[in-house]
């Protein structure tokens, strides 16, 4: 088990709003871990600031060796590492379903359009939607968006995968189909950092679960601990709050 | 006797000739020595001085021609028809006598470059009132023998009428005219106006007639070598400004090598007849334009006419964008600060007009009341004057047609205006009358900036001398205003009921309203164009991720969005040049101004549009690793630019509308076309209707484009 990405004492202000306060995490190679915390707690902050989508105020990202956080490094190269997926898709609306995957690798990689499409039909089949390949994202559910936005972050071959509620914007039959992509990810050693209220699918996929609560990760452990023997009262109560609902 | 004369002058020559063939075979070695004839006395061209000496044109330029060569001369008066058949028996090498170029004497004499532009004019006595051929009916003119001037007389004798007397010399031809045994004389031109230049008692009624060139004759078929020399030193002192100076210093000037082959640019108004104004050939003419044309003829020079409007040309000349301003200005002491200005060539004075059938008469019935002036002028500041006194008030126009439309429409009761002008556009047709006598007259000059353009300052000077002189002045003034105060003004052909109609206006004005349109379709396709490039740089410097650039950018925004359209351009166009001494041309003035105005706009949908597209698709592309402009090119610009387009369109649009506002610095499109033609015949609703819908059809043509490239992007 080696480490993958370690994040020390991350500070993040927006303006007078401190929003990360010091956090400390690490995560390990072909780990998965998830987010979980209240609504404004800085869930999203966080994950942004992996990828420096948000610039952190102090404290340091280290990924591979290399403090992804200080000056001197070209964040456009380590982005190429980290896919991506947000709420709401943001598949690109002036491009069709395969040129949304293959924008990166052609763009980055020099890949020749042969290759990269070749390349875009297999991410497709993996997420099941290999005969959309020629439509435009917006004949597309939303389902079937997020699967191409995973297709299509996963098409720079990155080591780690952000997922950013990636469900929440989904109308519940949908949720299944992209949640199987995810697991499926997982089960191929994929490092992932999920930020979800999808209980169910922490308790089965992750390999650990993160409380964040007011810029703090106030605990964590695996599912079972978590969510069987939460010892931080914080917890609790945001877990009775969501399983009762 | 005449004869007699003749033969022994003949002799005379004959002598001197072989005398100095003998002299020349003595001498062969050095250079050789033409023997040239002329005339005895021509004046300006060859006349004994007081020293006895011979001058004059001829004279010097012959002098000037040998020097120039090499060769020698010995010119001998001999009389121009001695000298003429000297020349043909071969006792004389070359003739040079005001010697007009014709095809009779072609026939038997070679000659030179032509050297001399000369035509036929009448003259009369000072205070005579003969100014047409037609009034010489039944009367006796006096000639002189063997002139060009004497064959055109008896050519027109027939037809007018009249009586010739001959004389052998001009000075008795002039004698009999100023005691009053002729009526007039025909004279070539430049020597009438050396002779008056001299002091006699007459004038020019006529314009030139009969053009033609004076030239040097030798024999025909001898002598070439002294024609070509001839021609080869004419065009060397042509060159070198020698034979201006000649020319110059026996017709005062004529051609002031100061100014001359310059060209000057001279602002006018739009409209102010009968000063200046656009003829229905759209050529500006009028008592300034014919006047300055004239001096400009008469002294060398060249002008190119700027009809910007009064306000303009003046505020270009102090900016030194034009090199001096005509129209009709009058010499104030406050001007005078700023300007130099010529001698006044036209005496003007204020007076006051109202509705044709107004009850008012006087200053005092005007309390209370509304009065139309034209901003800028003379009679708005006397009216401005006279305002308190007699407790009206003023509402200002920037030009005379909207000032008496207002006073013809009952807007205002009454106008002040120029007498001349008022009483030019009343003649033609505008429904007011004159109830007050000049007041405060007031001299109209010639302007430059002070302390600049004195030689083009002393140029006009000499010029409108020399046309008092000639006659020409007082012709030009005659011909816009009539000879006495109920004369007859020329009249124009717009007065026929015909031309006056729809279709009327627009077929005679065709040419001028298409070459407005298409300048105003020019300063669209050119200044969008511009501003788009301007505009799209200003809105991305609006959107990188730099707190510098967007600064500027938001910068150059609410400047030039800010300021008006019309402010923009009267800064640019005069206020650049007083600060940097460079000119800026009309059009290119208009375009700049427009890309920067057009162009803020632009920038500001631009930037709308970027940010229009949602924030998420920016960052969903870094995400993946692309940077900021490969993010913005390929994800965030082609969605931007669909949300932009119909902007773009209605820039477009409107940017073809706003044209109309660069009217007010002279440039020539379709609204200033509009004014020009309304200035001559004074038909405001129907041209206004004409050009409204051409601007209409133009942009319904647009809107249909419009329309069909959005119909295509939406897909
Ligand atoms: N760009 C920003 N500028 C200012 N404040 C921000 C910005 N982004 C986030 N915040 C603030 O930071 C805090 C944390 O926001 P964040 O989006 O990280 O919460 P979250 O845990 O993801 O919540 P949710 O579960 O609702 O998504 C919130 O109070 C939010 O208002
Ligand atoms: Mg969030």
């Amino acid at each position: 088990m080696s480490e993958k990405l370690r994040v020390t004492n991350l500070v993040k202000t927006f303006g007078t709003n401190n929003v990360l306060k010091g956090i400390n995490l690490t995560v390990n190679e072909n780990e998965v871990v998830v987010i979980i915390g209240p609504s404004g707690s800085g869930k999203s902050t966080l994950l942004r600031a992996l990828n420096r989508l948000e610039e952190p105020t102090s404290g340091s990202i280290v990924i591979d060796n290399v403090d992804i956080a200080s000056k001197g490094v070209d964040i456009d190269t380590v982005r190429e590492n980290i896919g991506m997926v947000f709420q709401h898709f943001n598949l690109f609306s002036n491009l069709s379903v395969g040129e949304n995957i293959m924008l990166a690798p052609v763009e980055l990689k020099k890949e020749t359009k042969e290759q990269a499409s070749a390349q875009a039909k297999k991410l497709l089949k993996t997420v099941g939607l290999e005969e959309k390949f020629d439509a435009t994202v917006q004949s597309l559910s939303g389902g079937q968006q997020q699967r191409v936005a995973i297709a299509r972050a996963l098409a720079m071959n990155p080591d780690i995968m952000l997922f950013d509620e990636p469900t929440s914007a989904l109308d519940p039959e949908m949720v299944g189909d992209v949640l199987a992509v995810m697991k499926d990810l997982a089960k191929k050693g994929m490092t992932m950092i999920v930020v979800t209220h999808e209980m169910g699918f922490a308790k089965e996929v992750a390999d650990r679960v993160v409380f964040v609560d007011d810029g703090q990760i106030l605990e964590q452990g695996t599912p079972d601990q978590m969510f069987e023997h939460p010892k931080n009262e914080r917890l609790q109560d945001f877990l009775n709050k969501i399983l009762n609902v | 006797m005449k004869q007699k004369i003749f033969k022994s002058l003949g002799w005379v020559a004959l002598l001197v000739g072989l005398l100095f063939c003998l002299v020349q075979s003595t001498v062969t070695a050095q250079a050789k020595t033409y023997q040239i004839g002329t005339d005895v006395t021509y004046p300006p061209f060859e006349f004994a001085n007081k020293q006895n000496k011979y001058v004059g044109i001829d004279i010097d330029i012959m002098n000037a021609v040998a020097k120039e060569e090499g060769f020698k001369v010995n010119i001998k008066p001999v009389g121009f028809n001695a000298a003429v058949q000297s020349v043909q028996s071969g006792q004389l090498d070359g003739v040079i006598a005001g010697m007009t170029i014709t095809p009779e004497r072609k026939a038997k004499f070679d000659f030179g470059t032509p050297y001399y532009k000369t035509g036929v004019v009448m003259a009369v006595g000072k205070n005579s009132d003969i100014k047409s051929f037609k009034q010489l009916k039944g009367k006796r003119v006096a000639l002189k023998t063997g002139t060009a001037a004497a064959d055109y007389a008896n050519s027109i004798k027939k037809k007018y009428g009249f009586k010739t007397v001959t004389f052998d010399d001009s000075n008795n031809m002039y004698e009999d005219v100023t005691t009053g045994n002729s009526v007039a004389c025909f004279e070539d031109q430049p020597v009438m106006q050396y002779g008056i230049k001299q002091g006699l008692k007459l004038k020019i009624v006529s314009s030139p007639a009969n053009t033609g060139w004076y030239g040097f004759a030798v024999k025909k078929g001898q002598n070439t070598e002294l024609r070509k020399k001839f021609n080869q030193g004419l065009k060397k002192i042509q060159a070198n400004g020698t034979y201006d100076k000649i020319v110059g210093k026996y017709l005062g000037n004529k051609t002031n090598p100061k100014v001359k082959g310059k060209t000057f640019t001279i602002g006018t108004d739009v409209t102010f007849p009968p000063f200046e104004f656009a003829n229905k050939h759209n050529k500006y003419v009028g008592i300034d334009m014919d006047l300055i044309r004239a001096i400009a003829n008469e002294q060398g020079f060249k002008v190119k006419i700027k009809p910007v409007g009064f306000n303009a040309a003046v505020q270009a000349v102090e900016s030194g964008q034009l090199d001096g301003v005509i129209s009709g200005m009058s010499i104030t002491n406050e001007r005078k600060a700023k300007f130099d200005f010529s001698q006044p060539y036209f005496m003007s004075g204020v007076v006051m007009a109202v509705g044709k059938n107004s009850k008012i008469t006087k200053l005092s019935q005007l309390k209370g009341k509304r009065v139309a002036i034209k901003t800028g002028t003379s009679a708005a500041d006397y009216a401005n004057s006279i305002k308190k006194k007699y407790g009206f008030h003023t509402v200002t126009f920037d030009d005379s047609n909207n000032m008496y439309q207002d006073v013809t429409t009952g807007n205002s009761v009454a106008c002040f205006e120029d007498h001349p002008v008022m009483k030019y556009a009343i003649k033609q047709g505008t429904k007011l009358k004159i109830v007050t006598k000049p007041a405060e007259s007031a001299p109209y000059g010639f302007a430059v900036k002070k302390g600049h353009n004195q030689a083009l300052l002393a140029a006009f000077n000499t010029g409108l001398k020399d046309l008092k002189a000639s006659g020409t002045y007082d012709k030009i003034k005659a011909k816009y205003l009539g000879t006495d105060d109920n004369g007859s003004v020329a009249k124009t052909a717009a007065d026929d009921a015909g031309s006056r109609s729809f279709f009327g206006l627009i077929k005679q004005n065709q040419g001028a309203l298409l070459s407005g349109l298409s300048e105003t379709m020019w300063l669209t396709v050119v200044s969008i164009f511009f501003a788009t490039i301007f505009g799209v740089i200003v809105g991305l410097l609006g959107v990188v991720p730099s707190k510098f650039s967007n600064g500027v950018s938001s910068t150059l925004i609410y400047i030039f969005r800010g300021m008006p359209l019309l402010v923009l351009a009267l800064f640019i166009y005069t206020g650049i040049p007083s600060l940097t001494g460079t000119k800026i041309p009309a059009f290119i003035a208009g375009v700049v101004t427009l890309t920067f105005n057009e162009g803020a706009y632009i920038a500001a949908f631009v930037k709308g549009g970027i940010e229009a597209v949602d924030p998420g698709q920016m960052e969903a592309a870094r995400s993946l690793g692309l940077p900021f402009g490969k993010s913005m090119r390929r994800v965030i610009l082609p969605q931007g630019i669909r949300i932009m387009i119909p902007s773009f369109i209605n820039q477009f649009i409107i940017t073809l509308k706003d044209t109309s506002i660069l009217s007010i610095i002279g440039l020539l499109e379709l609204t200033q076309t509009g004014k020009i033609i309304i200035a001559r015949n004074l038909e405001g609703f129907k041209v206004w209707t004409i050009v409204a819908v051409m601007y209409l059809i133009i942009i319904t043509l647009l809107t249909w484009l419009s329309n069909w490239v959005q119909r295509r992007t939406k897909v």
